[in-house]
C-alpha cells in the first residue's frame, strides 16, 4: 500500500494537484489507531520470524535513558511492594504491630536499619521527583536537551538528599 | 505547581492533550510544501491530521492519558495530606489512588513489552486481578488494622 502511494506521489505526477483534492482523500489509509498499527507490526514481524535488530546492546547509554528505565523500575518495584503488602494483610493471621515487633526483635544493627530505610525511601523519592519532571514534560516544558540533563541531575540529587533527610529526621 | 495550572487549561478546553492538536503536527511540514510543486508531504500531513479521522476514532485513549495525569497529581497531593492529616479519609483515598496509579502504570509496561493478541489479553486479565486484590487488601488493612498512614509512621519510628 505504501508503495502504491509512493508511486503516485512522486514528483511530476499531477494526480495530487490541489484540483484533484477529492481523489487523494480516499487513497490514503486512515482510521487505524496507534494500537492497531502496533499490533499489525508485531503480528507481521513475528509471523515472518524476523530477528530483532540489536538496540539496547549497541546504543550508547545516556543519562535520560538510565533515568527513564529507573523510573519504570522503581514504579514496578513500588507497585509490587504495595501489592505484596496488601496480599500479606489479607493472608497473614496477626495484625501489623505484631509483625512490626517481630521484625524489631530481630535486633538488626543501626547500619542495616538505615540501609533498609534507604531502600524504601529512595525509590519513593526518586519516582516521585522524576514523576514531577514527567508532568512538566506533559505540560510541554523542558524538552531542550540541556534542560533534560539539568532537570535530570536535579532529580537525582534531590532524591538522594530527601531520602537521607527521611532517614535522619525520623 | 505549573503542572496543575497547565492541566486545568487542558481540562477547560475539553479533553485534548496539548501534543495531539493537529496544528502542532502540520506546522513543521508547511515549510516543505513551499519548496515543491507536487504536494507529496501533504499525504504525510493527511495521515497525521486528526481532522480527517472525522468520527472514525474514539476519545478513549486521550481521556485515559488525561486520567493518568490527574491521578498522578492527586497522588502527589496526598503525600503532604497523609503527613499533616493522617486518618481514615486519607487512608482510603491513598489506597484508591495508589492502586489506580499502579494499575495504569503497570498497564503501560504491559503494552510496551507484551505482544500478540492472546498474550495481551491474559496479561491484562492478570493485572486486573492483581489490582483488585491489592485494593481489597489495602481497604481490609485500613478497616481492620492500623491504616496506611499509621503503618508508615510506625514503620519509620523504628
Amino acid at each position: 500500500m505504501a508503495l502504491l502511494l509512493r508511486t503516485f506521489t512522486r514528483k511530476g505526477t499531477c494526480l495530487f494537484r490541489p484540483q484533484f483534492g477529492s481523489l487523494y482523500r480516499h487513497a490514503v489509509p486512515m482510521g487505524t489507531t496507534a494500537n492497531e498499527e502496533m499490533n499489525t507490526y508485531w503480528a507481521k514481524n513475528n509471523k515472518l520470524n524476523r530477528p530483532m535488530s540489536p538496540h539496547l546492546t549497541i546504543y550508547k547509554w545516556s543519562l535520560p535513558m538510565m533515568m527513564s528505565i529507573t523510573h519504570r523500575g522503581t514504579g514496578v518495584g513500588l507497585s509490587g511492594g504495595i501489592s505484596a503488602f496488601a496480599l500479606l494483610a489479607l493472608v497473614l493471621p496477626g495484625n501489623y504491630p505484631y509483625y512490626l515487633d517481630l521484625i524489631h526483635s530481630l535486633s538488626v544493627g543501626p547500619a542495616l536499619l538505615s540501609l533498609a530505610k534507604f531502600g524504601i525511601a529512595f525509590p519513593v523519592s526518586y519516582h516521585t521527583l522524576n514523576g514531577i519532571r514527567h508532568l512538566f514534560w506533559d505540560s510541554g516544558k523542558g524538552f531542550k536537551i540541556p534542560e533534560v540533563y539539568r532537570s535530570g541531575y536535579v532529580v537525582i540529587v534531590l532524591s538522594i538528599l530527601t531520602s537521607i533527610a527521611a532517614i535522619a529526621y525520623m | 505547581m505549573a503542572a496543575i495550572v497547565r492541566l486545568s487549561s487542558v481540562c477547560h478546553r475539553g479533553v485534548k492533550p496539548l501534543f495531539y492538536r493537529s496544528s502542532l503536527l502540520s506546522r513543521p511540514l508547511v515549510a516543505q510544501q513551499k519548496d515543491q510543486d507536487c504536494p507529496y508531504p501533504l499525504t504525510a500531513r493527511i495521515h497525521g491530521s486528526s481532522s480527517l479521522y472525522a468520527g472514525s476514532g474514539s476519545k478513549a485513549a486521550s481521556l485515559h492519558w488525561t486520567g493518568e495525569r490527574v491521578v498522578s497529581v492527586l497522588l502527589l497531593a496526598m503525600g503532604p495530606a497523609a503527613y499533616y492529616f493522617p486518618g481514615p479519609a486519607v487512608d482510603y483515598s491513598l489506597a484508591a489512588a495508589l492502586t489506580l496509579h499502579g494499575h495504569w502504570g503497570l498497564g503501560q509496561v504491559l503494552t510496551d513489552y507484551v505482544h500478540g493478541e492472546p498474550k495481551i489479553k491474559m496479561a491484562n486479565a492478570g493485572l486486573f486481578l492483581l489490582s483488585t486484590v491489592t485494593f481489597a487488601g489495602l481497604c481490609y488493612f485500613n478497616y481492620n488494622d492500623v491504616g496506611i498512614c499509621k503503618a508508615v509512621a510506625l514503620l519509620w519510628s523504628k
